[in-house]
Order: C-alpha cells, then structure tokens, then sequence
C-alpha cells in the first residue's frame, strides 16, 4: 500500500511540474500578479501642465498643448536574470497627457518574482508593423482614435508633441509640432528603452508594485541633440531630425521610485 | 483510501490540464485557393496569419463595394477602383474623394497585390492589410475614422452575420476588417493575358510586331519594368517635369524625407496597362504614345532622375524610332487581361 501512497506522491509530483508555467522549486515566490506602471509626464524637473509656458531652447519659450507617445513591448527582468516579456499584442499603449487613465499601465498575469529591470519601447517595431492587420489588433482603432496614425501614410506616429514656441527673435507665438515615427521602410525610428529600477519591484499574487516612470519633455528637443524649433517647428518626416528626435526621446525616461 | 488519492490525482490532473473540456459550436470558413499563375514570382503575402476562405472574400467584397466605409456613405474603394479600368479610376488625372475634394494622384490599379511588398506611389504602406487605412481615412478620399467604419458594421443588420460566417463569431474589429479587405483584393490575380499564355507556352502565338515590340521592351524598357510582374518594385525619378497643378509634389521623399528620393515614384506594374490610363502618378499622359514621345523626349532634368535614363553623354530618355514605340504599344496590349477585367467573382454588381 505505501507503495501505491508513492505513486500517488509522485503523480502529484508531476502534475506540479507539468501544468505550472513557472520554476518547479516550491519553496520559492510562484504565482502570478499585477504589475503596474505610471507614466508621469514633466518638464525640466517639473510637473508637465498642459497650456503652460515653459524655458525652450536657447530663449525660446514653448506652450505645450498635446503630448502622447505610443509604449510597447514591455518586459521585466528579475535579479537573477531571469526576462519576463509581457505578450507583444497586448503590450501596446498610447500615454497621452490629456488622459490621465491612459498614464497607468496594469499588467496582469506577471510572474511573481523580484525585478530590478524594466524595458520598453516608444513606437512600434517593425517586425509588428508588418504582421499587417493580424500584428495591430485593435491597437489600430486605438491609435486612430488618439491621432497616432497618419492619413496619408499607413504608419504610426510614435509620438505626437504640440503647441507654439517663442523666442527672443520672434515673439510671436508660433505653432510646432513634431510627429515622429518610421518611415515605410526607409527609416526605422523604433527604440527601446531599460531602465534599473532603484529598489526591486516585489510582486506577488496578492502584491502588485508601481514602477513610477517621469518622462521628462524637455529632453525631446535637448536630450542628445539640441533641437531649435525656429530652425525648423513642424518636424514630420525629417531624415536628420526624426532620428535625432527618436534618440533624444529614448532618453528622457527615468524611474523615479517603486511602491512596493 | 489509498485508491482515493490516486484517483484525486488523476482528477487532479484532468483539472489541471484541460482547460478546454467545452467544445463550442464553430462554423468552418471554406477554404479558397490562391492560384497563382506559374510564370510568376513567389507570393509576397504572409497567407499564414490571413488564411483565405470564401467567407472572408466575400465578405471583403461587400466591404470593398461598401461606401459606408467613408465617411458620407457614398464613396467605397470600388468608387476610385473599377473592374472594367483593371480597377482604377476611370476618365480622372487625380481622384476625387467626399465632397468632391481631389487628392494629388492617378489612383493605382489593383491586381496581382499579393506579389508585391510594398503600396501607393510612394510606399506610404508596407503592408498590404495596413494600405486601406490610408485611403479610409485621407481627408480628400473617404474621410472617416477606423472606429467610426467599425460602428457603423456593428449596427449594420448584414455585417454581423457575414463577420460570424468568416470568423467563427461576431466580433467586428479593425483587425477582421483589414484581413477581409485584403482577402478580396489578394485573389485579384491577373496572369492570364495574351503575354502570359504566350510566356508559360500554351499556344498562344503573338504578331511579329508585337514579339519585335517585346524585343526592345527587353532592351529599353525592362531594366525597371522587370520580371514578369513588369517591376522592379523600386522608387526610381523618370525625369517628369514637375506639375505646377501640385507643386507640394514629393514622391517618396514624403515617406523617406530623404532629399534624394524627391519626385521618386514606384515603378508602376505594367500589366492591363492598356486599360488603365491616363498615365504616370498624377495621370499627366492620356495614351500610350504620349508615354512613348515622353520616354523618347520629354525628360528634363528634374535633380534625382534616375542613372539609368542618363547616357553616357549625360543626355536624357530613351531613344526610339517610331516603329519601335508603335512596337512596345503592340507588345504593351498583350497584357491585357480580358478573363481578369471580366471576372464576376470581383465585380460590384
């Protein structure tokens, strides 16, 4: 009988090995949860206030009135190295900074475990584009609703960054605007951001952390290249100042803190 | 008591395992076959993730001929794309779209889509399900939006149905729509002109001048029109001279941005070119023969024209006789495509 008692064990034994997606130690974190993220939009330091006047520039002053990106493929990584890849069709997202539900992100379904990493991308890449229709689900009516598509062209901005500017040459106010994103399949603007995260992320299934990200707006037109928009204000398809703009872009994400 | 747990674990393990013990009621799409003529290239199109069926065709016909597609009801994309014009738009330079706005450029023809990678004059799309975006929702073409189209088809009595039979159920999304719209237009296969019956040798004969037609086609003509799809697929400036109608004219310098690429057009697909006038990506020329007097010497020199239409003495365009361009015209109607123009599966009525 202690045998069959073995063999019962041991059935159970594979079960748990078998049908659990995750490591097959028991004694460690297992499980799933949320993990969420906010995208906290500044300028130089500063909360961003859409309508608000900000230090441009040189002496150019700029008014922001529309700022929104599109976020995609997230991934975490925990300390021991270990990536977990949220699914690439539900990791798309537009941050628009007229919609303050759309600056929260909540992932379900996120390994329990200990991240001290995470990814992202400000576009979307190439190898999603051209799934077609089958790669963009319903992220396509998303994007058209929020403006992320252009009209004339069947692509993506990746971001959309709007107002007017002034400087000490003009003081009139000017509209900008800057509209980013590849181009067919001349120019590849996609770009993917890692960021450590000051203290480690600690989810679990009943634990979901916020990683708090600020996105500092300033940065878009200074953060590797400065950009003036008197040079040029309405930056659309530019061959030298789209990339430049994805760049400096890629660059203006920190972590600010972790709620555990 | 020891059977009992072996059972909990063996019920344990059906629990945990299956997970779809339900089986729901699915009606099965009916498959539908691409053919594709054998003297053609090899299909561009990712069938895979768009598997063809006859639900899905139709149901890309019903939204192709559809004009609540835009957003006055009237204009579908069968407005611009005729059957009968191997489906452009018949008797127009440029298109006009609601309201009787005009865009800036000849509308395309639509055939053989599924061997080709990338869209429009410029390349603005690179994909094909993603190219009807473009056209959807240009304000000079049909002027609505993706969520708009997708409301409309949800409160439509038909579309529910016809999305169920396609897809299994009635879940209306942009993803559904596009993959439909490409199902009809990916079967628009035109591969049975005289030329290509002549090419894949079934008997049919062409007139000497229209083989000596040929003869200086491959000479003069097929370095860009090349293969049997008669592109190359590549951006190239054929030294037009610049349309004061549209000076913002770009050509795929407006996709790219690069300064290079302006006035670069799409080497256009010259199969049903009979057909398919007026000519060059606003429709500029009305017959062939223009095209042929402009090729021999019409060009200027326009920044980027492409190398190949420069000699070596820095001259521009292509020289030709007179019998050699009534040759190419000869050889340039033998694709035309009686069988494809005439097709029920594709015509709106």
């Amino acid at each position: 009988m202690k045998v069959l008692k073995y063999a019962a064990f041991g059935m159970l034994l594979i079960i748990g090995m078998s049908c659990s997606k995750d490591d097959d130690k028991v004694d460690q974190i297992s499980g799933e949860g949320t993990l969420k993220i906010e995208f906290d939009n500044a300028y130089a330091g500063s909360d961003l206030l859409l309508g608000t006047s900000y230090p441009g520039n040189g002496t150019e002053r700029l008014t922001i009135d529309t700022f929104k990106y599109i976020v995609s493929n997230i991934s975490v990584t925990q300390e021991d190295g270990t990536v977990f890849t949220y699914p690439k069709d539900e990791s798309l997202f537009v941050i628009d900074e007229s919609d303050n539900d759309s600056r929260f992100i909540s992932l379900p379904n996120v390994p329990a475990g200990n991240y001290t990493k995470i990814s992202f991308g400000i576009g979307v890449d190439q190898e999603k584009y051209l799934q077609g229709a089958e790669g963009q689900g319903d992220f396509l009516a998303i994007a058209t609703d929020a403006g992320m598509l252009w009209s004339w062209q069947a692509g993506y901005k990746f971001i959309r960054y709007e107002g007017s500017f002034s400087s000490d040459g003009s003081t009139e106010e000017t509209a900008f605007a800057i509209h980013m994103g590849s181009h067919g399949s001349a120019l590849d603007n996609y770009k993917e951001i890692t960021l450590d995260l000051p203290v480690s992320a600690k989810l679990r299934t009943d634990i979901a952390p916020e990683i708090h990200i600020v996105a500092d707006l300033a940065g878009v037109l200074n953060a590797e290249t400065i950009l003036y928009l008197a040079d040029k204000a309405q930056i659309h398809v530019d061959p030298v100042k789209s990339p430049q703009i994805a760049v400096n872009t890629s660059k203006i994400f920190t972590v600010d803190h972790v709620h555990n | 008591m020891q059977k009992w747990i072996v059972l909990l674990a063996v019920v344990a393990v059906i629990i945990a395992c299956q997970n779809n013990a339900e089986e729901e009621y699915i009606a099965v799409p009916t498959p539908m076959e691409l053919s594709i003529p054998t003297n053609f290239p090899e299909v561009a199109y990712n069938l895979e993730v768009n598997p063809l069926t006859e639900e899905g065709f139709e149901l890309g016909k019903k939204l192709f001929y559809d004009g609540s597609l835009s957003s006055t009801g009237v204009v579908s994309c069968g407005f611009c794309h005729e059957q009968a014009f191997s489906f452009t738009h018949h008797g127009h330079t440029v298109s006009h779209g609601v309201n009787g706005l005009e865009g800036f450029r000849n509308a395309q023809p639509l055939h053989n889509l599924a061997f080709f990678n990338e869209f429009t004059w410029d390349g603005a799309a690179t994909h094909l399900d993603l190219q009807p975006i473009i056209p959807i929702t240009s304000e000079v073409e049909m002027n609505e939006r993706i969520p708009n189209v997708l409301s409309k088809l949800r409160a439509d009595k038909e579309y529910p149905k016809l999305f169920t039979k396609a897809y299994g159920d009635d879940v209306i999304n942009s993803e559904r729509l596009l993959k439909a719209l490409s199902q009809f237009m990916l079967q628009m296969v035109s591969g049975n002109s005289r030329y290509d019956k002549y090419s894949r040798g079934e008997g049919e004969i062409l007139t000497d001048k229209e083989l000596a037609g040929l003869e200086t086609f491959r000479q003069k003509c097929a370095n860009c029109h090349a293969g049997e799809l008669f592109t190359d697929q590549s951006y190239r400036n054929n030294g037009l001279p610049m349309n004061p109608n549209f000076p913002e004219e770009e050509g795929r310098k407006r996709v790219s941005g690069f300064q290079e690429d302006h006035y670069k057009f799409r080497v256009p697909s010259l199969r049903n070119i009979e057909l398919t006038f007026p000519y060059m990506h606003d429709g500029r020329f009305g017959t062939l023969e223009a095209v042929m007097d402009f090729y021999a010497n019409g060009m200027v020199a326009n920044g980027t024209v492409d190398p190949s239409l420069i000699d070596s003495n820095g001259s521009l365009g292509i020289p030709l006789s007179i019998t050699e361009k009534e040759n190419i015209i000869a050889f340039l109607k033998t694709l035309t495509d009686n069988e494809f123009i005439e097709d029920k599966r594709f015509a709106e009525f």
